[in-house]
């Protein structure tokens, strides 16, 4: 046996690599460990496993759920508004459902402007949530959600496979 | 297999709604509701947040431990290579230090004594702020986050810290507490897009709201924990506000004490004004969180035998020609009745003054030539 020979990573470990960066993305901008660590420029990386995993089409309960800790969480570690986080990530959960959807033959490129379009109207659920609800500052957070939908190419194979059918059918 | 646990089927179409949709639907309901349920909730009377500001604080504690550890090792050893160096160059700003010192107290004496002639009220760092009974604590937590810009610190209501204080570093004012959980407190910082505090420049005396933006310039993120640069807002007078003036509070409205520094006022190319924020120099480690008590409103009626309202936060001063100064000649055994004394409010009487000696018997002193003028201004 070759012992320098590597095996692909499983599906079910790259998703637990996926999870483990989601929720490092949340727990990490609120240690005083500097700049870097802020969003941004740190990426929201529960954007990409809302949308990796909606595209997987988890149907059962734990992406939501999952979701809503990893939502609460940030929420509190950011200093509010409650919910706030758990209504972005919930939304990006279901544009990628839909997205999902209509995509019949996706690739990575395809995938990918998905995912711009996923935070492109993840910035406007914040707008209008800062318009309608709670003054909050938008700048940062459309910022942080560029970057984080410049980056997908680069994460998607923890989250999500190019060669999924999107509709639902064994990806 | 997912398919088989929807559990709901859309009317006349033959297809099913996945339970993980419907469930995400009915929490995006929830989350919209959530945040609609605490609009009103200000971070002070938010008891859930405070208790989880307490639970995070002490998780942060324990996560950034070794971090800051690591931090201030390497930072040993990396200024072990340069020791000399630096022992010289300390050694130089400390001979600089020590003429601005001599200038700084010999400045101080003679404005002291220019105050008591025109018995002017106390206008020194953070005026109203309990500096003695400040409550040092340490950043554990930094909301990091797109929405808001706070900072938790590991000092809460055991350790007496109120809704209210001032928090400053050793280079200026940081923010304000807002929310006070049992073992922390969260701070709000002048960058937040909800901070607005009115402001002065201290020279010029142009007045400002110094608004939050919450944006974040490139040019900031090479320094570590560098704050935002807020924005100046309703600048009266502006024409007069000068390019690197400093800002202080102005205590306006009654939140933040007056004369604590905030940082340097800096034109845009737009045209508009910023100010770089003193406590941003270096990094945000420790806080000092003060206690601070707004001047109290002055009173409808006037207080009979009281005087003119001296203790009033403004300098506005009654000056009049009993509070002159006579000749150094005059003599000290004066009769009471040639100069009688104003009657003086009693907190002013118990206002503790540096060399405080009757201005009828001892002239201000002597102009003397300031030592040498240093080459280089003093940092901000």
């Amino acid at each position: 046996m070759n012992a320098f020979s590597l095996r692909a990573p499983s599906r079910r470990a790259l998703r637990a690599w996926g999870l483990a960066l989601a929720v490092a993305s949340v727990i990490l901008p609120a240690l005083p460990l500097g700049p870097l660590f802020a969003q941004p420029p740190l990426p929201l990386a529960v954007l990409w496993a809302a949308y990796g995993w909606a595209a997987e089409d988890e149907s059962g309960w734990r992406a939501p759920l999952a979701l809503t800790l990893l939502g609460l969480l940030h929420d509190q570690l950011a200093g509010g508004p409650y919910g706030l986080f758990v209504l972005v990530y919930l939304s990006a959960y279901l544009i990628g459902r839909i997205a999902a959807v209509a995509m019949s033959a996706p690739n990575l490129v395809s995938l990918w402007g998905g995912f711009i379009v996923t935070a492109l109207l993840s910035i406007l659920i914040v707008v209008g949530v800062e318009r309608l609800i709670v003054p909050i500052a938008v700048v940062p957070y459309a910022e942080a959600a560029l970057i984080t939908a410049i980056l997908f190419p680069l994460v998607r194979p923890l989250y999500m496979t190019s060669t999924n059918s999107p509709s639902g059918g064994r990806r | 297999m997912a398919r088989r646990r929807s559990v709901l089927r859309r009317t006349g179409g033959g297809r099913r709604i996945p339970a993980g949709v419907l469930l995400a639907i009915v929490l995006v309901i929830g989350a919209l509701a959530l945040i609609v349920a605490r609009v009103g909730l200000t971070p002070g009377t938010d008891v859930a947040m405070q208790a989880g500001d307490d639970s995070a604080a002490a998780a942060g504690r324990v996560a950034t431990g070794p971090a800051r550890a690591g931090q201030n090792f390497f930072q040993r050893i990396g200024g072990m290579w340069n020791a000399s160096e630096r022992v010289q160059e300390l050694e130089r700003e400390n001979r600089e230090l020590q003429q601005w010192r001599q200038l700084a107290e010999r400045l101080a004496e003679r404005n002291a004594r220019y105050e008591e002639l025109l018995r002017m009220p106390a206008d020194a760092f953070g005026e109203s702020a309990d500096i003695e009974n400040s409550i040092a604590a340490q950043l554990v937590l930094d909301s990091g986050g797109p929405f808001t810009r706070t900072l938790v610190a590991n000092a809460g209501a055991d350790h007496g810290v109120r809704i209210g204080f001032i928090a400053v570093n050793e280079n200026g004012l940081i923010g304000r507490v807002v929310s006070v959980g049992r073992r922390s407190s969260r701070v709000l910082m002048l960058d937040d897009y909800n901070s607005r505090i009115p402001v002065l420049g201290e020279a010029s005396r142009v007045r400002a709201v110094l608004a939050g933006q919450a944006t974040r310039p490139p040019e900031l993120v090479t320094h570590p924990y560098q704050m935002q640069a807020p924005r100046m807002d309703f600048i009266v007078g502006a024409q007069a506000l000068r390019e690197g003036e400093r800002v202080i509070t102005s205590g306006d409205g009654g939140l933040f004490p007056r004369g604590i520094p905030v940082g340097i006022a800096r034109r845009q190319n737009d045209g508009s004004w910023r100010v770089a924020l003193a406590a941003a120099q270096q990094p945000i480690d420790f806080v000092r969180l003060i206690p601070f008590i707004a001047v109290p409103a002055p009173e409808a009626d006037a207080v009979p035998g009281e005087g003119p309202p001296l203790t009033a936060s403004s300098s506005v001063s009654s000056i009049t020609r009993q509070t002159m100064a006579p000749p150094p000649t005059a003599p000290s055994t004066a009769p009471a009745a040639a100069t009688p004394p104003r009657p003086r409010p009693a907190q002013q009487q118990q206002q503790p003054r540096p060399q405080q000696q009757p201005a009828a018997t001892t002239p201000p002193a002597q102009e003397t030539p300031p030592p040498a003028t240093p080459a280089a201004e003093p940092q901000e």
